[in-house]
């Protein structure tokens, strides 16, 4: 089954980077794509604030439809080594990246409830499941994105809503600038990917062959994770 | 108007049949959410149901003791008595 008619495609941290990949390839699959970040996009909201993606969620549901696509894509990083590592750091990553995540799911479910169908897909990262230095914070975050991510599969699957999660790796984008040569090094595949093709795999699990995909973790990094 | 007993059983009645209980246009007051296999996410459809059309607001607390579908009215008849009797 299509996405059912009047539903849209909410993408988080969607007017740059891998967000921006999504949400273009997301259209192009036919579906009507809303983008939200904190300053630019359709809508605005800090996802780490509960009250402030409530509203962004009322606003795009009276002026577009329900959400019945959720990608969780927007993050931030702030790497530094545990032993030095603020506690503002932490909690800052830890609010966008994995909090972000829980609230714009607690409404999206709302939605998808309602309609019987729906689509979560989690962005998280090869270093929720292969730890990497410097990133205590961003690590776990993306860790709990995946228990997250497990936990809304066996809690929804009844429902015709399916929860995924995709880890990519190392993703040539304005975070990984400065450091793409040297990262490149480490991965298998010998070169570091583009956002489309993360694009490409969030385009499968929003699809209706993924239907019977749940709770599953697709990782998108030239083999890194292997 | 004042919401009936009635008006409450045909609501959960359409709630049950939406989330494709069998049985669910027979259920009586006397069922249990066991006796209609009714889990706990089922219920929470169910409370959401109640609260939109009936304007209330249903506590985790409230919902506690709730184990069947008379309990249910009940409780729901209460809120609404509640409301109604509020000042505005």
């Amino acid at each position: 089954m299509p996405v059912p008619e009047g539903g849209v495609a909410l993408v988080t941290g969607g007017s740059r980077g891998i967000g921006k990949a999504i949400a273009e390839r997301l259209a192009a699959d036919g579906l009507t794509v809303v983008t939200l970040s904190r300053t630019s996009g359709d809508v605005q909201a800090d996802v780490g604030d509960a009250e402030s993606v409530a509203a962004a969620f009322a606003e795009v549901r009276a002026q577009h439809g329900p959400v019945l696509v959720l990608v969780n894509n927007a993050g931030e990083s702030q790497d530094g080594l545990a032993i030095r590592m603020r506690t503002e750091q932490w909690e800052s990553v830890i609010e966008t990246n994995l909090n972000g995540a829980f609230h714009c799911i607690r409404q999206g479910l709302d939605d998808m409830l309602s309609a019987r169908w729906g689509r979560i897909v989690n962005i998280s990262s090869v270093v929720g499941e292969r730890a990497n230095p410097g990133q205590a914070n961003y690590g776990a975050a993306k860790a709990g994105m995946l228990s997250l991510t497990r936990t809304i599969a066996r809690e929804m699957g009844r429902k015709g809503i399916t929860s995924n999660a995709v880890t990519p790796g190392v993703i040539e984008t304005d975070m990984t600038v400065d450091v793409a040569d040297k990262l490149k090094a480490g991965v298998p595949a010998g070169r570091i990917g583009q956002p489309e093709e993360v694009a490409h795999a969030v385009s499968f699990l929003c699809s209706d062959g993924a239907a019977y995909v749940n709770g599953a973790t697709l990782a998108v990094d030239g083999g890194l994770g292997a | 108007m004042a919401v009936t007993e009635n008006d409450v059983l045909e609501e959960i009645r359409d709630q049950l049949e939406a989330i494709k209980v069998p049985g669910a246009r027979e259920a009586t007051p006397d069922n249990t959410w066991s006796d209609l296999d009714v889990d706990s996410l089922d219920l929470v459809e169910l409370v959401k149901a109640l609260e939109d059309r009936f304007e209330i607001t249903i506590s985790d607390d409230d919902l506690k003791p709730i184990e069947s579908v008379g309990n249910a009215i009940e409780l729901t008849l209460r809120l609404v008595e509640a409301e109604e009797g509020a000042p505005a």
